[in-house]
């Protein structure tokens, strides 16, 4: 039996920036399946259904061997897509959210930046002279994820789908050392945070950052579920009100 | 709010809850699936049901207590699952009245499958508990959600919801508590259970008020009345506190149309003497017995606040006995003060008055035992 006190701590800790990711019904469809595609927030790779809202989403297609199409869905319902399979083989699927706008106090603001590696952010608020001052920024989700009837991913996984802040695959997620490409605007971003999560074991969690070339290795120890997260902040564009702008990446997948 | 939450009243709720979404795309988490819904009642309790995607939930409750993360379950196995978690949900969900914090009871309904396949299965959490005493405000917390949700507040009989948005596991803004869902303070149920309990003699219990006034005219000699009336006091107090509590027991078809022939005794033996043999105390504190039998019955319907039962039992009482005395002192006032040292007193007015108890008693009885 979990003692209460845990929970009670989970009240008082909980992140104020929560992770976002695609969760199929299915990691491993067939042509003619169709496969159900939630969207989830949360931690930890635990993550709350989200339903479909229109107002919200700026792209949320599939690309496989027939081409790119958009994922349709019933609005204010989870699973927030349902898409039927037309070929064998990968497809990856993509949802980039427009943006949502958060004002966060000053040390949560600065105790979210830790946790995402953007001590960068940290040192040019203290330079402006902004430390003490809350946290006003703009936050857009960028979510990608794999899908596959076989084991073998192919070579389907690793042609970038053009979003603003992107993990890219570069070699098959099947095999033991993954490397993923992070792109900003299609440019490779160095020095990035990325973390890997295995979603049966909240306890094993990877971190790495990207090297020049935006590449980051991971040794995946377990079969199973991953999701990769990681989050590019920028100062935003003066006519968003904010004073910072982040992309929220993730990459779900099963090897 | 009695039953959990079905798929249609869900259904309702999410169109409810659609139209607020566009009010809420200024949010700054994702709005999820999750709704909460309080309920403030009048008998002083609580209610809060959540709403939320069970596997999610199960996943949480793990994640947080750094177990293995279970697999996609069965709902059969979600259901033993969030059961075995009740404990811990109570201690998930961070509920208060003004400052102060409460644990709730915890009951896990069973989970809904709705017939749409496409459509996920949900579980309503029900958190219950008593409104404390002195209590305004109402604050709500819950640390297992990451999604922007709605709550809903009602103060029963106060038309509408109130809604609130909720940021993830942010704390609600404190709703304030309508008047009549706050328990009485200990002096507010004590002042209106001494009311309850004089009404229920003067002006709503002819039948005591009668039996009352048949111990008054049995005598003009005042220590031989209260010496009556003690005993039935003592003896009545005595079965109102062993019924209430659930000591001693009898039918009220049995209880009843004894208290109706209780009457009519007494008067028959006004009719017959005026003196107080022996007897009369004992047959009186008999009598007394079987009212206080018949209280308990009034004061079960009337209904005694759990958290202040002895209080408002005493003071019952204590009304029920001012309204006795405030009959004797009526009687005593209006007639027997000024006319009892005179000849006629006995003739004219005690035994036909006696007559007139006696009969209703009697009709009383009657019509009781064929009720």
């Amino acid at each position: 039996m979990i003692r209460p006190f845990l929970l009670l701590a989970l009240v008082a800790s909980t992140a104020s920036a929560h992770d976002f990711w695609l969760e199929p019904s299915t990691f491993r469809p067939h042509a003619g399946d169709t496969v159900a595609i939630g969207l989830r927030v949360g931690q930890d790779f635990v993550g709350d259904p989200v339903p479909r809202s229109s107002a919200s989403i700026e792209s949320f297609v599939i690309r496989d061997a027939a081409g790119e199409r958009a994922i349709g869905g019933m609005e204010n319902r989870d699973p927030a897509g349902v898409v039927k399979i037309e070929r064998d083989g990968g497809a990856v699927v993509a949802y980039r959210s427009k943006p949502s706008s958060v004002q966060l106090a000053p040390e949560k603001f600065e105790s979210y930046l830790r946790d995402e590696g953007l001590e960068r952010i940290i040192a040019m608020r203290k330079q402006r002279g902004d430390s003490a001052k809350p946290g006003n920024e703009i936050f857009s989700r960028c979510a990608k994820l794999l899908l596959n009837s076989s084991k073998s991913f192919g070579k389907s996984f690793s042609k970038p789908l053009g979003l603003r802040y992107e993990l890219v695959p570069l070699t098959d997620p099947a095999s033991d050392a993954l490397t993923v490409r992070a792109l900003y605007e299609s440019k490779p971003l160095p020095g990035s945070l990325v973390v890997a999560m295995f979603r049966d074991d909240v306890d094993v969690r990877l971190e790495a950052r990207t090297d020049r070339d935006g590449r980051v290795t991971f040794r995946l120890p377990q079969r199973g579920v991953w999701l990769l997260k990681s989050v590019q902040m920028i100062p935003a564009p003066a006519a968003s009100g904010a004073e910072w702008e982040s992309l929220w990446a993730s990459l779900t997948f099963e090897r | 709010m009695g039953e959990f939450v079905g798929v249609a009243h869900f259904r309702a709720l999410i169109a409810a809850f659609a139209v607020a979404l566009l009010a809420a795309t200024l949010s700054a988490h994702e709005i999820g699936t999750t709704q909460v819904t309080a309920h403030f009642q009048r008998n002083h309790t609580y209610s809060i049901d959540v709403v939320t995607a069970p596997q999610s939930l199960i996943n949480k409750v793990e994640a947080a207590a750094h177990q293995k993360r279970s697999p996609q379950l069965t709902p059969a196995q979600q259901q033993q699952r969030l059961q075995s978690f009740a404990r811990d949900l109570a201690g998930s969900a961070d509920i208060r009245f003004d400052d102060r914090r409460m644990m709730p009871q915890v009951a896990v309904a069973p989970i809904v499958i709705p017939s749409d396949p496409l459509q996920p299965s949900f579980v309503t959490i029900r958190f219950t508990g008593e409104i404390p005493p002195h209590a305004r405000t109402f604050s709500w917390q819950w640390g297992l959600t990451y999604s922007a949700y709605a709550l809903a507040l009602a103060n029963e009989g106060h038309g509408d919801p109130v809604r609130q948005w909720i940021e993830g596991d942010a704390r609600s803004t404190p709703f304030a508590l309508a008047k009549e869902v706050i328990p009485p303070t200990r002096m507010q149920t004590a002042l209106q259970y001494l009311q309850l309990g004089f009404t229920h003699i003067v002006p709503y219990g002819v039948d005591h008020i009668l039996f009352v006034l048949g111990l008054f005219l049995l005598t003009t000699k005042k220590k031989q009345i209260l010496a009556q009336v003690t005993a039935f006091t003592i003896a009545h107090s005595i079965t109102l506190a062993l019924t209430i509590y659930g000591v001693v027991s009898l039918p009220s078809r049995i209880v009843e149309p004894a208290i109706a022939l209780s009457i009519a005794y007494v008067a028959i033996e006004n009719m017959a003497t005026n003196k107080l043999h022996p007897w009369r105390i004992a047959v009186v504190f008999c009598f007394g017995l079987l009212h206080g039998m018949g209280f308990a019955g009034v004061l079960r319907e009337l209904g005694l606040p759990r958290s202040q039962f002895l209080e408002a039992l005493v003071a019952f009482n204590v009304g029920v006995e001012a309204g006795q005395l405030t009959v004797i002192a009526a009687a005593t006032l209006l007639i027997a003060h000024w006319h009892q040292e005179k000849a006629w007193y006995r003739g004219r007015f005690v035994v036909p008055a006696s007559a007139l108890i006696a009969l209703t008693g009697l009709i009383w009885t009657v019509q009781r035992l064929m009720a």
